[in-house]
């Protein structure tokens, strides 16, 4: 007999009149482990919100623990032991692991805060994960994997049943995930049941029993991972995004005697160690920091706000000083949280980093004119209207991709550019960064985990401790593990490619 | 009149006395105050019996005129009977006796037997007298044997026994075990058909089988759902279809998968779909209104919320050219104990 611990039975849930949750329907049971892909954004947030909280309800019913928690008929607000991680940290950063883990728990009413006493009560549990971490160690200082089992050990202590893990991936590298898989692996056996909320169906069918596939708020179909295929989901967009990607799919090759856009050579610079990889001009080379350590480094020594301990950076040939530091262009993640400037006009966000090519722009009306009139059958005329604010996430990234285009570095660093990002974003960010390749701007993609930058890259340059590990053709893509999101497409056009051989033989 | 606090006019009249009340002693109080000079007094006072009144007006009008209208409204969109009953108060005598009226209009004992006459109307609505259907059906299966024609007298047979089930037995619950036999008998016949295409399995814990075979569901609850699946799923696709009955249950949970690995629907069907199966209060008020599929699922789902409530029922998830999985949650029912605690199942 099964032991039920979550049941959302046909929740719609409404704010402000927008429709969130559209007859949404979910169980888990206990010690299961089920994944949730959405599709897109809609209902995300809100779904976070009423797993959280008891909110008033337009229609359904909420189980938790097998107890009828929150109905359509009524609602009172109240809380569930439910932990929710996600990839910015929950933690107190100026308390120490064990306080974070212990002090901070609802119900602890001690009035002396004895740290020898909670450092040993956190003990068994950290042996149990089987991470090297100190319980006193502060939680500012944790990288993002003993920061992730913190949050983990955290709610388990506080006797959730039920833990939601939003978009690990997307912080913890290829081979911490392995090890984040055990030990979920390990409290599942103990009765503990996740949500695995994940962009990915490879990344989620590695650790998950069920798959729900979320589409516009609603529960489409739960896929058992054994054994569906993952044809199952080329709906919604997803097979869209295959046609695009194989109809745009660019024969790159490296010309020999050019000069590479880029050169590392016997980098040396904390956590980078004898970084060694160059770049061809027009190239697209992803690089996944197998450690999660290396990407502030990297974004930091290019960008010029650091120099190396040793080595250099070569860009198009020429030493990277802070005289040429517009040949490199760094897009943050999530840019259009970070890179965007609110109390600017839309004009001046697009055309800041153009001194290097219009030194005068800011005194020429008529430049700035020229630039608008071209690009406005790009953009739409009526966003160069708009505040910053007000624009969608869609035209937040096309300004953001369109500044770069117009800066025209010889090389763009890319860091983690489809994190978080539904299908439909990670289309269009596909697509602007095309169009930067077409230019003959080189890019760069620094990730954690590939998401989808396989399906724009010409190399995969793999780095473990701040070195160079392997590096993958294109044509060896297929060779990668099958856990790596775009593997399917790659054997599939693998395959596409023997099967003529195949029929010359017969 | 008597006063009533369940009234939201009896409320509104004595929140409205209250108010006149204090501003005739706030009156009376500003000629004392003006005298002797106990402004502060004065306003302390006022301050605090405005406040009290402010309290009396959000818990007892407020927040029952709130709840009262959410589930009105929620009413005339077509989710629920039972909400008319969950207000709690009434806007005064006579609104009360208008939604009694229309809940005894709506009363569910009539709705299920109305649900149940139209049922077995259908049924009967070809003048077919089941006895001699059945013996029409023997003889046609004896003729079969002594021809030798043993398919046909296999088929008649399978004929015979689902008709039995489907039109003889009057009881509203069977067990699920008689449930699942009346399936097979249904898949034997339209293997006759669609041959070694169609499979169909059953998939239940062997621990919990025997619990579960005993589970009293609504009668006729998986055969319209598996006919469902191979009419408008699995006959339109090219190749073999498979079909599996799933069957778990929890503590106080029977919950049934039915899947088809057919042709699926999009996103707006089966949102428009999942919406009538919610909105079962619709079904009753709007009996004349045409829809195109799924009228099964919505019969199946309308029965078991009159006979066990709104908490259980149908849902259906589908991707395009991926299958149709359809959730049937019922209340684990395994004594008779518990089906006379039920008075619409006893």
């Amino acid at each position: 007999m099964k032991e039920e611990v979550l049941r959302m039975d046909r929740i719609t849930y409404r704010e402000q009149g927008v429709t969130e949750l559209n007859h949404f329907c979910l169980d888990i049971d206990a010690g299961e482990i089920v994944g949730l892909i959405p599709i897109n954004d809609t209902g995300m947030a809100a779904l976070i919100r009423l797993l959280r909280q008891n909110l008033p309800l337009h229609y359904g019913y909420v189980y938790y623990r097998g107890k009828l928690v929150n109905q359509w008929q009524e609602s009172d607000y109240s809380f569930n032991r439910i932990g929710v991680i996600e990839s910015r940290s929950g933690l107190a950063d100026d308390l120490t692991v064990a306080d974070n883990v212990f002090v901070l728990r609802q119900g602890f009413k001690k009035w002396m805060i004895r740290r020898k006493v909670l450092n040993r009560q956190l003990e068994p549990f950290l042996l149990e994960t089987g991470v090297d971490l100190q319980a006193d160690t502060c939680a500012r200082e944790l990288s993002a994997f003993p920061r992730f089992i913190t949050e983990l050990v955290k709610a388990v202590v506080a006797g959730c049943r039920l833990i939601v893990l939003m978009e690990p991936a997307s912080v913890i590298s290829d081979t911490r995930l392995d090890s984040l898989q055990r030990i979920l692996r390990h409290y599942a056996a103990e009765g503990i049941s996740f949500l695995y909320v994940s962009r990915h169906y490879e990344e989620a069918r590695q650790i998950c029993n069920r798959a729900a596939v979320m589409v516009n708020g609603q529960i489409a179909k739960v896929v058992s991972t054994a054994d569906t295929p993952p044809e199952t989901l080329q709906c919604f967009g997803v097979e869209a995004y295959t046609q695009l990607v194989r109809r745009q799919e660019r024969g790159w090759h490296a010309g020999g005697a050019q000069t590479a856009a880029l050169e590392l050579h016997k980098l040396w610079f904390d956590h980078i160690h004898s970084l060694d990889f160059s770049v061809a001009p027009g190239e697209c080379v992803v690089v996944q920091d197998l450690n999660n350590h290396i990407l502030n480094d990297l974004t930091a020594l290019l960008s010029c706000q650091k120099g190396p301990e040793s080595g250099s950076i070569w860009v198009g040939g020429r030493p990277l000083t802070p005289k040429n530091r517009r040949e490199v262009a760094v897009i943050q993640q999530q840019p259009a949280q970070t890179m965007l400037f609110p109390e600017l006009s839309y004009m001046d966000n697009l055309c800041f980093a153009l001194d290097h090519r219009l030194p005068d722009i800011w005194r020429r009306n008529a430049a700035r004119a020229n630039v608008r009139r071209e690009l406005e059958g790009i953009l739409g005329a009526s966003v160069f209207n708009k505040a910053v604010e007000s624009l969608t996430q869609q035209e937040k990234y096309d300004l953001v991709y369109t500044r770069v285009w117009l800066q025209h570095p010889k090389i763009a660093l890319c860091v983690q550019p489809f994190m978080s990002a539904d299908v439909e974003q990670r289309m269009q960010i596909w697509t602007l960064m095309e169009r930067l390749l077409e230019k003959g701007i080189s890019i760069v993609i620094l990730a954690v985990n590939l998401a989808d930058s396989l399906s724009l890259g010409d190399r995969l340059i793999r780095v473990r401790d701040g070195y160079v590990q392997a590096i993958y053709g294109k044509d060896e893509f297929a060779s990668l593990p099958p856990s790596a999101p775009w593997h399917d497409f790659w054997s599939s056009a693998d395959k596409e490619k023997e099967s003529p051989m195949d029929i010359q033989r017969t | 009149m008597k006063w009533n606090r369940k009234y939201l006019s009896h409320c509104v009249m004595v929140w409205v006395g209250a108010q006149a009340l204090i501003v005739l002693l706030l009156a009376a109080g500003c000629v004392l105050a003006s005298r002797q000079g106990a402004w502060a007094m004065l306003i302390t006072v006022a301050i605090f019996l405005e406040a009290c009144l402010c309290i009396v007006f959000y818990f007892w009008i407020f927040r029952p005129y709130q709840r009262t209208e959410r589930m009105i409204g929620l009413f005339l969109e077509g989710y629920s009977l039972s909400s008319l009953d969950n207000s709690g108060v009434s806007l005064s005598p006579v609104n009360e006796r208008l939604t009694q009226y229309v809940k005894e209009e709506l009363n569910t004992n009539r709705l299920l037997k109305l649900s149940k006459r139209q049922a077995q109307y259908r049924a009967l609505q070809n003048q077919i007298n089941p006895h001699f259907l059945y013996n029409t059906l023997e003889s046609i299966r004896s003729e079969a044997l002594v021809a030798g024609l043993n398919s046909v007298a296999d088929m008649t047979e399978a004929l015979a026994v689902f008709f039995r089930y489907t039109i003889s037995k009057v009881e509203n619950l069977v067990t699920v075990e008689e449930e699942l036999q009346n399936c097979e008998t249904y898949f034997r016949i339209q293997q006759y058909r669609f041959g070694p295409r169609l499979n169909l399995r059953i998939v239940c814990a062997p621990e919990d089988k025997e619990e579960i075979y005993r589970c009293r569901i609504p009668k006729l609850t998986l055969q319209p759902i598996l006919e469902n699946g191979i009419v408008h799923g699995t006959e339109f696709k090219i190749g073999a279809g498979k079909l599996t009955v799933r069957l778990e249950r929890t503590e106080k949970l029977l919950t049934i998968l039915v899947s088809d690995d057919g042709i699926g629907m999009d996103e707006n069907a089966l949102l428009q779909l999942n919406e009538r199966l919610d909105k079962s209060g619709r079904a009753f008020q709007e009996d004349k209104e045409e829809h195109v599929g799924g009228v099964a699922l919505v019969n199946v789902n309308n029965r078991i919320h009159l006979l066990f409530g709104e908490e259980y029922g149908l849902h259906v998830f589908s991707i395009p050219m991926a299958g149709t999985d359809v959730r049937i949650t019922l209340p684990m029912i395994t004594s008779n104990r518990e089906l006379m605690r039920n008075e619409v199942l006893s």
